[in-house]
Formats: structure tokens, C-alpha cells, sequence
């Protein structure tokens, strides 16, 4: 291996197409990463089992769109609502005991994954599955030097309406300033009659759903296996901490961090520049542990 | 009275002891290499827990990248066992690197030729990068679950670069050293006593010096910074230079297993560097009991000894009842099968006392 297989010399429309694949590889960080921001930002719960929900909602888009003939602008509805009722199932059942441990959490979620994994495997089979790219998103976007598919645009068009909907959810209804009451100071916040268990339940649903919706894309752009989750898992965790766990922070470290990934790999290649990414996101949160955007909100 | 007798240190120390004495009396009765073979790996996976139960129990850092140092010193094992293979005149390249047309032995591997420096570097270099890595975070004062994630994400990080590097590391396939691990003249076979023995010694060694360790005042001062990091730095203690060398301690035994389980299956590959393999250590100290290092020793045998004669019987369902059983220990026994045991202990020694010292202690309390 000589240095020049390793290392591609810079030349400008490549890099420039790669600085547009960044852009589609931060929508799909985004969207894995932004029901994980919710719950993590609301509960301080760290869910292992994230990658699962995504899962989920592969397989169940896979579902209504193969088994009941559904369209595809439909099924990811669906997913989202049949993804966010399994996570109220689940905020009920195993998450809520521990809020107070959240290390155990993430210990608990783990086994929840474990659960999930094999679940879907004993009903679905371990071969992998296909969700159906609809005709109208067979195109692809060529100008001079980019070229994107248009399941790719439509992811970026996705995520950015799913961020733009939490943010109105968060910041403009009432049930989003009582989520950030619960936030900043579940004591204070039930003293003013805020049920925030209630409210826990219902972001996580909500986190859950979101994850639901992403799956159900990722689906369409990657065969469906039972342990599909734990490929976004990392990554997932590592945009909403760089963020600083907060929403607008999120979005910005998605895609700092998808245009870094994809110009490392245009410089060499695609898991040396993991490498490089996750070291720097290391040495960045030794530096900064709070994060790109900090609210000021008390750390957990 | 002695009150209870699970937290008599002499009871203690007479389990450990027995359980290892135990442990290597083994090959007396069993004489299947194969299931010797198998024990010796579990021995390996509870060494890896006893390391998680140091690091997480006594310390409070839920380090999920304990694989780090397991990995790198799998792969220093497997360099050093692949170089005794090869011969510096006549084959002085492994093969897989020529299929990869690497034309000389990278400089990487060069001192692997010496087994001694193969060692040292096998068990030295893990041990260092650990130090390195946890002064970098809690010289900054990162704490809970920032630590998991920032070790999972160091973890993941080496998992692709030995992936990427095929020409260095053999890539996905992995290093299969074709002869066993020799010392001298003499070699461990993998399904032999010998290397059964080393790998239990290493449990023994490592396990009792960590327990002597948690008993000084080292060990003291590591979990005053579990339950308050604050109030004992308030106390005048350097928090962050005990956490580190804590860190490093148990990267140091993580790293041991790392050489016995190359030792003992004479292959190492990326997996030794997966997630979900460093998140099943955790499990295997959690099950057992974290706060406990026998414990943890414990819960690694049962769960890999289940996973292994269950887990072929009932194949499809096995991930699922693994998961339950593990859901079921973090919500009703934190402190796992070790906090059980606790509990019955402390039942049987309140019911023996309850007649006499309740009303002393109500006396005193009284005055």
C-alpha cells in the first residue's frame, strides 16, 4: 500500500460532490439523532436500545408497505405511530423504575435491544428484507458534478420538516414549555402541577416515533437485517453530545460532523475516516464536555 | 457477634481463595481438552468482568471500552505468536501481508520478533494508551455517562482502524498464528493444561491483587470518589490522578486477557474490539454483582457457561432470555447475584441476633 492509494489528492468538483454527500449523510445522523436528543435531553435517560427503535421502524414501513400494499408516504406515519407506542410500552415497563440510575438505564436498554433483535428474528428471519424505493423518488439529481438520488433529497427534505415540526412541538405549544419546565426543574415544574411523569411518557413516545420515521428511510436506502440498529448507534450518540443535547445543537453537529466524516473519506477512505472523527469527537469533549450549544441546563 | 458474615473480611478472603484453589484442581477431574479449552475462556471472560467490576464497581465509571485494551493486547499476542512462526531468513513475512503486496515487515512489527518485547509491548502498550485516555477525560472532570459514551466512541474508533488496516492487521479476517504460543521450548497447547493453568492463575493473581488493592486505603479513597467525586476532592484529594490510575489498573487486567484468550484460541480479529462484546463484559460484572469482584467472576461463568450449553439447546430464544435476565437484574437487583447473597446472609445473622442485640442497640440509642 503505497501513499497514494491512501491518500486522494485534492481536485475541486470531487470535493464538491463530496461536500454534498456530506450534507445527505447528516440528514440521516440527524434523523437517527434527533429522537435520541428528545429522550436524552428530557429524561437524562441514555437508550441504548435507540438503534432498535430505528429497527422497528424499518421493519414495520417493511410491513404496511409489502404485507398490506400501503404506499410509502403512508407507512412512515404508521411507523411513527407503531414505533412510539412500543416506546410508551417500554417508558412504562423498564425505563420508568430507573430514572433515578440512569447508568442502569443504559444497561437495562441494552438488554431491551438484545430483546428487540432477537424478536424480530424469530418473525421476520434473519435474511434480509427490502422496503420498496416509490416511482416517484426514481430520479437522480445531476448537475455538472453533484449527483444525488432523489430517496436522498427526500431524506434531507424529511429531516429537515421533522426538526422543524419538534421545534415547534418544543418551543411553541404548551406541551413543549411543559417538557422544558420538566427539563430544566422536574421538582419546580410539578410543584406548578405539571404531571411530569406523564410527560416523560409522552417524549419518550415521541423520541421513540421520531426514530420510527427515520427507520423507515434508512429501510428504504439499506436492506433491512434484525441488527440494522446498532449500525447508527454510535454515531447517533455521538452528534447529540457534540451537540450539546438540545435540539439546535443537534442540528448543527449533524452536519459538522456528516461534512467532516465525508471529506475525510474523500481524502481517504470510508472507516479511517471514522477514526479520525470519533478521535476528534473524543479530544473535542475533553475539551468542551458540554457540548456545541449549552442551554445552561442543569447536566446530568 | 460478628454480625454479618458476607462482609468478614477473613470469610472473604477464604472464598476467593477456595474458589480459585478450585478452579485450578479442575484438570484433575476433567480431562476433555475441549471443555478444558472452554473453561479456560471463561476464565479469560471473568477476568474482563473482574476488570469491569473494578473499574465501574469500586469506581463508578461505566467504562464501555474495557475492549480497548482486551483488543490491543489480543493483537499483540497475535503479532508476537505469528512472528515465532516466522523464520528471519527464509519466510520473514506473514502471509497475509504479501497477499496484501506488502513488500517488508512493517516497522510496527519489527519488535515482535523478540517474544519478551512482544510481551511487554502486549501488555504495556494498552496499559499506557489507558492512562493516556483517562487522564484526557477526567482531568477534565467528565463523569457518568459522558465516560460511556466517550469510551464507546474511542472503542468504535479502533474497531475501524483495525478493520481498515488489512495490510497491518489482516482486516476482517483476522490473525490466525498457526503455531501455539511457545515460551522457550516450551509450547502451550491451547486445549492443554498448561494453558488452562496460565489462564487461571491470571484470574487468581489479578483478582486477589485487586481485592488486596480495594482494601488499602487506595481502595478507600476510589470509592469515596464513587459516591461524592466532589466531597473528596473538597477533601484535598486528587480525584482525577486516583481515577486515572484506577483506569489504568483495570486496562492493565482487561489487557491480560487479551493475552490469555489469544493464547488459548489462537486467533485474534475486529471482533475482539466489538461493542457489543465490551457491553457484555459489563453485563457478566453486572448479573454477578459489580461490587463484588468474585461476583463478577461468577456471573461471567454463568452467563458464557448458559450461553454455551442453553444456548445450543434452545438456539432461537437464547438473546431473548439473556436480555430478560438481565432487564430483570438491573430493576430488582442492582447489586446482582452477589447483593443476594448479602441479603440472605444478613437475614440469617439479624435472625440469629435479633433476640440479644436489638435491645442493646435500643439502649444505646436510649442513652
Amino acid at each position: 500500500m503505497s501513499v497514494h492509494d491512501f491518500w486522494t489528492p485534492f481536485s475541486f468538483l470531487p470535493f464538491l460532490n463530496a461536500l454534498f454527500i456530506g450534507i445527505s449523510l447528516a440528514s440521516i445522523w440527524l434523523l437517527a439523532a434527533l429522537g435520541l436528543t428528545i429522550i436524552y435531553g428530557t429524561m437524562g435517560v441514555i437508550n441504548l436500545a435507540h438503534g432498535e427503535f430505528l429497527m422497528l421502524g424499518a421493519y414495520s414501513t417493511f410491513v404496511f408497505q409489502s404485507l398490506l400494499g400501503l404506499p410509502f408516504l403512508v407507512c412512515l406515519p404508521l411507523s411513527f405511530m407503531v414505533v412510539a407506542t412500543i416506546g410508551l410500552l417500554i417508558e412504562r415497563t423498564i425505563v420508568r423504575p430507573l430514572y433515578a440510575r440512569p447508568l442502569d438505564t443504559l444497561l437495562a436498554t441494552w438488554g431491551l435491544s438484545l430483546i428487540l433483535i432477537q424478536g424480530v428474528r424469530l418473525i421476520f428471519g434473519g435474511e434480509p428484507q427490502y422496503v420498496g424505493v416509490p416511482e416517484w423518488l426514481n430520479f437522480v439529481l445531476q448537475a455538472s458534478f453533484i449527483s444525488l438520488s432523489g430517496l436522498r433529497i427526500f431524506i434531507i427534505v424529511v429531516a429537515i420538516a421533522l426538526v422543524a415540526l419538534t421545534w415547534i412541538l418544543l418551543y411553541r405549544t404548551r406541551f413543549g414549555v411543559m417538557v422544558r419546565a420538566v427539563m430544566e426543574d422536574k421538582e419546580m415544574a410539578q410543584s406548578f402541577g405539571v404531571n411530569a411523569s406523564r410527560v416523560y411518557a409522552l417524549t419518550f413516545a415521541y423520541g421513540a416515533g421520531l426514530a420510527g420515521i427515520a427507520g423507515g428511510l434508512f429501510g428504504a436506502v439499506k436492506t433491512l437485517f434484525p441488527d440494522m440498529g446498532s449500525g447508527y448507534i454510535v454515531e447517533a450518540f455521538l452528534v447529540v453530545v457534540v451537540g450539546g443535547v438540545q435540539l439546535v445543537g443537534t442540528v448543527i453537529s449533524a452536519g459538522l460532523l456528516g461534512e467532516l466524516n465525508s471529506v475525510f473519506s474523500y481524502f481517504t477512505n470510508d472507516t479511517f475516516a471514522r477514526f479520525v472523527l470519533f478521535t476528534m469527537v473524543v479530544v473535542f469533549l475533553r475539551f468542551r464536555p458540554q457540548g456545541l450549544i449549552s442551554e445552561g441546563v442543569t447536566r446530568r | 457477634m460478628g454480625g454479618n458474615l458476607y462482609h468478614n473480611k477473613r470469610a472473604q478472603w477464604l472464598t476467593y481463595l477456595g474458589a480459585f484453589v478450585l478452579l485450578a484442581l479442575v484438570p484433575l477431574i476433567v480431562d476433555n481438552p475441549f471443555t478444558l479449552n472452554q473453561l479456560a475462556r471463561y476464565s479469560v471472560y471473568a477476568m474482563l468482568a473482574v476488570s469491569v467490576s473494578l473499574v465501574w464497581g469500586y469506581g463508578g465509571i461505566l467504562s464501555l471500552g474495557q475492549g480497548i485494551a482486551f483488543g490491543l493486547a489480543a493483537y499483540g499476542m497475535g503479532m508476537t505468536m505469528q512472528m515465532q512462526f516466522q523464520d528471519p531468513e527464509y519466510d520473514p513475512i506473514p502471509s497475509f501481508m504479501l497477499t496484501n503486496e506488502l513488500e517488508s515487515l512493517p516497522l510496527l512489527w519489527e519488535p515482535f520478533w523478540s517474544t519478551t518485547a512482544g510481551l511487554i509491548l502486549t501488555l504495556s502498550v494498552p496499559t499506557l494508551f489507558f492512562v493516556v485516555f483517562g487522564a484526557l477525560m477526567f482531568q477534565a472532570r467528565v463523569a457518568g455517562v459522558f465516560v460511556s459514551i466517550m469510551t464507546i466512541a474511542m472503542l468504535a474508533a479502533w474497531y475501524s482502524m483495525a478493520y481498515d488496516m488489512q495490510p497491518f492487521t489482516a482486516g476482517f479476517n483476522g490473525i490466525s498464528p498457526p503455531l501455539p504460543f511457545s515460551l522457550g521450548e516450551f509450547s502451550f497447547d491451547p486445549y492443554g493444561v498448561p494453558a488452562y493453568l496460565v489462564c487461571v492463575g491470571f484470574l487468581a493473581a489479578l483478582t486477589l491483587g485487586a481485592k488486596f488493592l480495594m482494601h488499602t486505603k487506595f481502595g478507600l479513597i476510589v470509592q469515596a470518589i464513587r459516591d461524592d467525586a466532589e466531597r473528596a476532592r473538597m477533601l484535598g484529594y486528587n480525584v482525577a490522578a486516583y481515577q486515572v490510575t484506577l483506569f489504568a489498573i483495570s486496562g492493565f487486567i482487561a489487557a491480560c486477557a487479551g493475552l490469555c484468550w489469544v493464547m488459548i484460541v489462537q486467533y485474534v480479529s475486529p471482533t475482539a474490539l466489538e461493542i457489543t462484546l465490551s457491553i457484555a463484559m459489563v453485563v457478566w460484572a453486572a448479573v454477578g454483582g459489580r461490587l463484588s469482584l468474585l461476583g463478577a467472576i461468577v456471573g461471567a461463568f454463568l452467563v458464557n457457561g448458559t450461553q454455551s450449553y442453553l444456548g445450543d439447546e434452545l438456539q432461537q430464544v437464547w438473546l431473548l432470555v439473556l436480555g430478560a435476565i438481565f432487564i430483570a437484574v438491573v430493576l430488582l437487583l442492582p447489586k446482582g447475584l452477589a447483593g443476594l447473597l448479602e441479603l440472605c446472609l444478613e437475614r440469617l445473622s439479624s435472625g440469629k441476633r435479633s433476640s440479644d442485640s436489638r435491645p442493646d442497640l435500643a439502649k444505646e440509642v436510649a442513652e
